[in-house]
């Protein structure tokens, strides 16, 4: 209607008048080309119902095949990058995403399997449980209130019990199921829907065959027509398992509906009931009519928490010796911050780790450096690559630490030989596995003490940050008893044997032989000590750190307390085994630790650390934009016209701008025609700055303006007077 | 009342030195304040302390023991953290309420004293509101005196008292006097007291009583002031809070009567002189091929599985056409079979007809032509796409562009259920969503696990486009302003409503519509034509009794029942509206132009 006023060609699009259409630009030769290709499609398709199941084979395959024929990199340098360099930088991403990726998955599945199995190995027992009587199973799933990792587990759950049981499972959150009739809508719908997806019929088919074989017709909320439905699939269990995910969100007349009618079904369909519960149990029941607690036949079930979750998720994917990227201190903490505080759930977590590696290959030409030997090639270092390696902030560092350390021709080298300044950057590469082994082995060790609490992730975190902080480890060790501390190393050795699965490190028994001996040493000294001290009757071992050696004492005289400090006589064991300890203290100084990451050389083009981008794509703020925007255009316009108006009124401004600093000043309610006076006074023709607009000029600037305030929500309607709108935001 | 005099006697007594001892020896000390003022004044204020126990004690003398217990502290009272009296006495306590007698205990009394108390403790409300407090206070102290000026003058005009408006009369004299009194004060003593105020409020571990400070008084003079316009640079919830006053909504009664309002057609002919004339055309240009410089970021990111949501102020709907097209020629360019493959759907989300099933369809469409996804259940509907989706043979890649995805305008896309859908569509490996959002807080629309399966990127777009194409404006703001509901959906809802009408209806509708175009030629030509309401293209009035009669004449209706029960049909469809003048006669309009009507007299004739 309005838009068929509007004769302006360069503005005026057919297509913005239908809701939905499929895009094809005109001027582009393919729609033609389109016309020309339905038919063609048309004979395809009917060849492929025929050969469907071959397709769906391909198709695994196709996903696969996306990746790797996928459009290079932009290229950077302003364009002078070589197209190789940006085709490898895509290459490397797509090899090194993937991997996490895969390793991710597995986490998440093993995370829930003790649960996956006790559930499903429930609802298979309850059948043949003398005991339930007619009583409905119901697990009683204790999942904690983070809503987004119930989410997988119910979709874990929904797959293996699928499995485990041959059961049609049903998934009802609250927000689906309002009332008893939608309910059970959703429950038919969905019980049914499972067996036409597996069978592979057309969408036309599963609408006869949900209403039963003999063509009677039910309704779709009638129990009945999923009886009737589960007798033609000739299933013989006819079970269906209902997952109340939220259960705490669901009405308790709602459930009791629900279990009552499930309860009478029982005989004809299996029902059993899962309850995701983010309280518990207890609570629960208190919400049910006792006489519906007596219909079910429940077990408990715990469910690893997030936290765990997450733990195990960032030492695979962000601390795990697979992961080619390294994220740096800050943005680490951010994420970590951002799950804690706001139940961000796992899956934001893993998309965040995922946009720093897109934006670290997309963005940063030098990530190509982390491409393997083969592919990198001396060719593909192109002069700009070099000249970006000497603006580094690590190359300065690493110049200025080689002249004060005198080596002068090292370091004139550097920056003035390009082919020297290469080879560095090659040895640079073993440098950071080193490093990063370092690191790793320090951490895996400290944790394998277990001395000390705190989370792996914060230590992680810690050590990028400002290396390794050994004293509260050491004053643990300090404190020690003579029994503590050769199990204690006797863990470290296994520790070093082993190394960990999780981070993927492998164990260093080789490497570590030095290590290993003195460990050992040290272990056996102390044991034949304590053996020695035992046979002097000594009843422990004291070292001169244990706090018993100072005894306080207080003594009564005469109605007065005196305190009077006593060092107890340490004897030759004792100071033999402080000795020991103090060598073993001495051993993990010098074996455990871990500088700063960003103190190596070119650790920007393997550590991605910016914090910025994942502020603004995932934690937007768009209040301060909307404001920003509207209150100081000239910021994002760049006109010379408003940059004086910084935050004042000003006539050149777009109009929404000054309606909306008009806005500010309003109450809570705004009269339309102050308003426009207001307006038509600082733009009008008789005002002292304005652009001497027309008044029905600057009226239809005005009705623009005003429209574009509705549509971002700053007004509304209002009845109480005449012209007046209502304000409805305050705070951006 | 002796007792009660002699109370406060002692109690002047024992304050006294005590009020005395703290303060420094201080050159800049300013007179003392028990000095400075009227006897009768101080009476007052040290009477006040006693005041609040004598509403609870009914007999004096009791009182009396009271007081002098609950006095007796006082001396430590200065070094307190709580020293707030000297503000609190000064101000509105009613001055002879104990030494002219006033019998304790009185009901009216109390109350009125206790409201009056409830006003002024200014002190903890500054802390908090800062601005308004102290005018408030005036407001009230001011409306107080008025009244009990205005009672007093009653009370002379009558001349006539009972003992019981005697003491009323009393209060009110007091109230009056007070003011009086309190306006001869000097600003200085003003100054002092709200310092100590402010003083005992912020650093409360002060032990002295910082009279000394008093001296200095610059800014308690200018805070008092009341100020014309609102506060500036009141954080957002101060301001919500401030404006959502109660009684704060003061707005004048000025309507856009006067102004005659646009019609579409005016308005889309300044839009093409404005369009010309914008000053930012060129900065708005360079902003958008800003934006389309991340074209390829984006593209990756679809292809990631992430999906793109785009917001800022202005017009992101051309932005979204260009990366459409840009996706599409990127995908033409890089092989043949991949147009083929790749299929960009646009959604214009400011459309308000818009449903979930046209999306559904038509992405069905897109996939296989042939294919013809049975109708029903979304929910059900995305199971069957999404089965086909699977089966297609050369593996599609559905892109989805979504302008408006939050666009309040249209209801059905902010449903939860549309957004559940939505999200649901876009977790689909091998379809992905780029939309734009026009308000500010479209974070609101998702919870957290809706707001993982859409997987957004969030990008600033701000463009300072005008959103021709989105919005309505005509339509938009007279809805705003509420003069849309008068039509129902123009011509063509009228036709819509008519012909569910019965025959009678229509023909009576009919013959308004002639007499309403005769009306407007009478107008025309300088006639009697009565015109009712302002603006919005409603033209003049037909008398409702000579309608009546007309209609009667056409065997329209036979009785006025009848008739006012085919009005009312109109009336609730909105297509007339009535109106009575001033001596009482009722005109019936059309909301309609005179183009209008000839249009749907036509059609009505035809």
């Amino acid at each position: 209607m309005a838009e068929t006023h509007d004769d302006n060609p360069a503005l005026f699009e057919e297509d913005d008048h239908r809701a939905v259409y499929i895009f094809a630009p005109a001027g582009h030769n393919s729609s033609p080309l389109q016309e020309k290709a339905r038919p063609v499609k048309r004979r395809r398709v009917s060849s492929k119902r025929a050969s469907a199941a071959a397709e769906v084979a391909a198709d695994a395959e196709g996903e696969t095949q996306s990746t790797t024929t996928a459009a290079a990199f932009p290229r950077l340098f302003g364009g002078e990058e070589s197209a190789e360099a940006a085709g490898l930088r895509r290459q490397v991403f797509d090899t090194a995403w993937p991997v996490l990726d895969w390793r991710i998955k597995n986490v998440l599945r093993e995370a829930n399997r003790t649960t996956l199995e006790n559930v499903s190995s429930f609802i298979r027992d309850a059948e043949g449980d003398a005991t339930r009587g007619t009583r409905i199973p119901a697990g009683f799933i204790i999942t904690g209130p983070n809503i987004v990792s119930q989410d997988l587990l119910f979709e874990q759950l929904s797959e293996a019990l699928g499995k485990a049981t041959q059961a049609r499972f049903v998934r009802l959150r609250a927000a689906g199921a309002p009332n008893l009739k939608a309910a059970l809508k959703k429950v038919i719908r969905d019980a049914t829907a499972q067996v036409s997806l597996d069978g592979g019929g057309d969408g036309d088919e599963d609408a006869e065959v949900a209403f039963g074989r003999d063509g009677r017709k039910y309704l779709d909320y009638d129990l009945e027509g999923l009886h009737a439905f589960l007798g033609a699939q000739q299933d013989s269990s006819r079970r269906v398992i209902v997952a109340f995910e939220d259960s705490e969100a669901f009405e308790s007349s709602l459930l009791t509906d629900l279990l009552a009618l499930f309860h009478s079904w029982q005989g004809r369909i299996q029902f059993s009931v899962l309850f995701g519960i983010a309280t518990s149990v207890e609570l629960f029941q208190a919400r049910l009519l006792k006489s519906t607690a007596r219909q079910l036949f429940g077990a408990k079930f715990d469910v690893v928490q997030a936290d765990l979750v997450l733990d195990n998720v960032f030492k695979s994917a962000i601390a795990g010796t697979q992961a080619t990227l390294r994220l740096g201190p800050t943005l680490l903490r951010r994420l970590l911050d951002r799950q804690r505080d706001q139940v961000a759930g796992i899956r934001v977590f893993i998309s965040s780790i995922k946009y720093a590696y897109m934006c670290h290959f997309y963005a940063n030409p030098l990530s190509v450096l982390l491409a393997d030997e083969k592919s990198l090639t001396r060719q593909l270092l192109q002069p700009e690559h070099i000249q970006a390696v000497r603006t580094l902030d690590s190359f300065k560092a690493h110049v200025e630490a080689a002249v004060d350390a005198r080596q002068l021709n090292h370091a004139q080298s550097l920056v003035e030989d390009d082919s020297y300044l290469v080879k560095q950057m090659v040895e640079q590469r073993q440098k950071k596995q080193d490093y990063l082994m370092q690191l790793l082995r320090s951490l895996h060790l400290l944790t394998s003490m277990d001395l000390v609490p705190g989370r792996f992730t914060d230590l992680y975190v810690a050590a990028l940050a400002g290396g390794l902080d050994l004293t509260p480890t050491i004053d643990a060790i300090k404190r020690l008893g003579a029994d503590d501390v050769p199990a204690l190393i006797n863990r470290l050795l296994t520790a070093i044997q082993t190394g960990s699965p999780d981070l993927d490190l492998p164990g260093w028994e080789d490497e570590a032989e030095e290590l290993i001996s003195s460990l050992s040493e040290i272990r056996d000294e102390i044991e034949a000590l304590a053996e020695q001290a035992r046979e002097k009757g000594q009843q422990a071992l004291k070292s001169k750190f244990t706090a018993q050696s100072k005894v306080l004492r207080t003594t009564v005289v005469a109605q007065k307390v005196q305190l009077s400090q006593d060092t107890a006589k340490l004897t030759d064991e004792d100071k033999a085994f402080g000795k020991a300890i103090d060598s073993l203290v001495d051993l993990f100084t010098h074996n455990i630790y871990s500088d700063p990451i960003d103190s190596l050389f070119l650790h920007e083009a393997w550590a991605y650390d910016a914090e910025a981008p994942y502020r603004d794509v995932f934690v937007p703020r768009p209040g301060t934009t909307f404001e920003r925007a509207l209150t100081r255009p000239h910021g994002y316009l760049g006109c010379e016209c408003c940059s004086k108006a910084a935050g004042t009124l000003s006539a050149t401004l777009p109009t929404t701008c000054i309606l909306y600093q008009l806005y500010l000043e309003t109450g809570s309610l705004v009269n339309a025609a102050d308003l426009w006076s207001a307006y038509y006074a600082l733009v009008g023709e008789e005002s002292d700055a304005g652009l001497g607009l027309g008044e029905r000029e600057a009226l239809g600037r005005f009705y623009r303006g005003l429209a574009e305030l509705r549509l971002m929500g700053f007004v509304k309607q209002s009845k109480k007077k005449a012209d007046h709108v209502a304000k409805v935001k305050w705070l951006l | 009342m002796p007792p009660r005099r002699k109370s406060t006697d002692q109690h002047e007594l024992v304050e006294r030195p005590s009020r005395k001892r703290p303060l420094p020896a201080d050159p800049y000390e300013v007179p003392d304040e028990d000095d400075a003022i009227p006897s009768a004044k101080r009476q007052r204020r040290q009477s006040q302390d006693g005041g609040t126990p004598s509403k609870r004690n009914a007999t004096p003398r009791k009182h009396v023991d009271f007081l002098q217990r609950d006095l007796v502290p006082v001396p430590e009272e200065p070094e307190s953290p709580t020293e707030q009296t000297p503000s609190k006495k000064r101000i509105g306590r009613p001055p002879k309420a104990a030494t002219g007698g006033t019998p304790s205990g009185k009901p009216s009394t109390p109350s009125a004293l206790r409201k009056k108390q409830v006003d002024e403790t200014p002190v903890k409300l500054r802390g908090l509101n800062g601005v308004d407090t102290p005018s408030r206070r005036g407001i009230a102290d001011r409306s107080a005196r008025r009244k009990s000026a205005r009672a007093l003058i009653d009370r002379v005009l009558e001349g006539a008292v009972s003992d019981d408006e005697d003491e009323e009369q009393q209060i009110a004299r007091e109230i009056y006097e007070s003011s009086d009194e309190e306006e001869d004060e000097n600003a200085q003593q003003e100054n002092l007291a709200d310092q100590e105020a402010e003083l005992a409020a912020t650093t409360p571990s002060k032990t002295g009583r910082g009279r000394g400070r008093g001296g200095r008084t610059p800014g308690s003079t200018t805070r008092r002031k009341k100020s014309p316009t609102p506060p500036r640079d009141l954080p957002p919830h101060e301001q919500y809070f401030y404006q959502n006053k109660p009684g704060s909504n003061k707005t004048s009664n000025n309507t856009l009567s006067s102004l005659d309002l646009l019609t579409h057609e005016e308005y889309f002919s300044l839009l093409r002189e404005d369009a010309q004339k914008d000053p930012h055309e060129e900065q708005i240009q360079a902003l958008q091929s800003h934006h389309a410089a991340s074209f390829p970021q984006w593209a990756f990111e679809l292809s990631q599985g992430f999906s793109v949501c785009l917001y800022g102020y202005g017009s992101k709907r051309r932005l979204l056409h260009q990366f459409a097209e840009y996706l599409f020629s990127s995908s033409s360019s890089s092989s043949e079979t991949n147009t083929k493959n790749n299929k960009i759907i646009m959604i214009n989300g400011h459309i308000r007809t818009l449903t979930i099933r046209e999306i559904l369809t038509t992405i069905s469409a897109a996939i296989d032509p042939t294919f013809r996804l049975p109708s029903g259940n979304p929910l059900a509907m995305i199971q069957n796409l999404f089965t086909l989706l699977s089966s297609s043979a050369p593996k599609t890649k559905i892109t989805l562009l979504l302008t408006s995805l939050d666009s309040p305008l249209c209801p059905t896309l902010r449903k939860p259920q549309t957004q559940s859908l939505l999200a649901h569509l876009s977790s689909h490996p091998s379809i992905s969503l780029a939309c734009t959002v026009d308000t500010p807080d479209f974070r609101l629309l998702w919870d957290s696990s809706l707001r993982s399966s859409f997987n957004f990127a969030f990008h600033d777009c701000t463009t300072f486009a005008p959103h021709s194409k989105e919005l309505d404006v005509v339509d938009e703001v007279h809805e705003l302003l509420g003069r849309m509901g008068k039509r129902a959906g123009g011509k063509e809802g009228v036709a819509f409503v008519l012909r569910s009408l019965p025959e009678n209806a229509r023909k009576l509708f009919g013959l308004i519509v002639g007499e309403v175009l005769v009306a407007f030629e009478d107008g025309q030509s300088g006639g009697g034509g009565e015109f009712v309401g302002g603006g919005g293209g409603e033209g003049p009035g037909v008398e409702y009794r000579m309608l009546y009669n007309k209609a009667v004449e056409e065997f329209i209706c036979s009785s006025e029942m009848a008739f006012r029960t085919l009005l009312k049909e109109f009336h609730d469809h909105q297509i007339i509206t009535s109106h009575k003048d001033s001596i009482g006669t009722e005109y019936l309009s059309l909301p309609f132009r005179k183009e209008e009507l000839e249009s749907i007299l036509e059609e009505l004739m035809s």
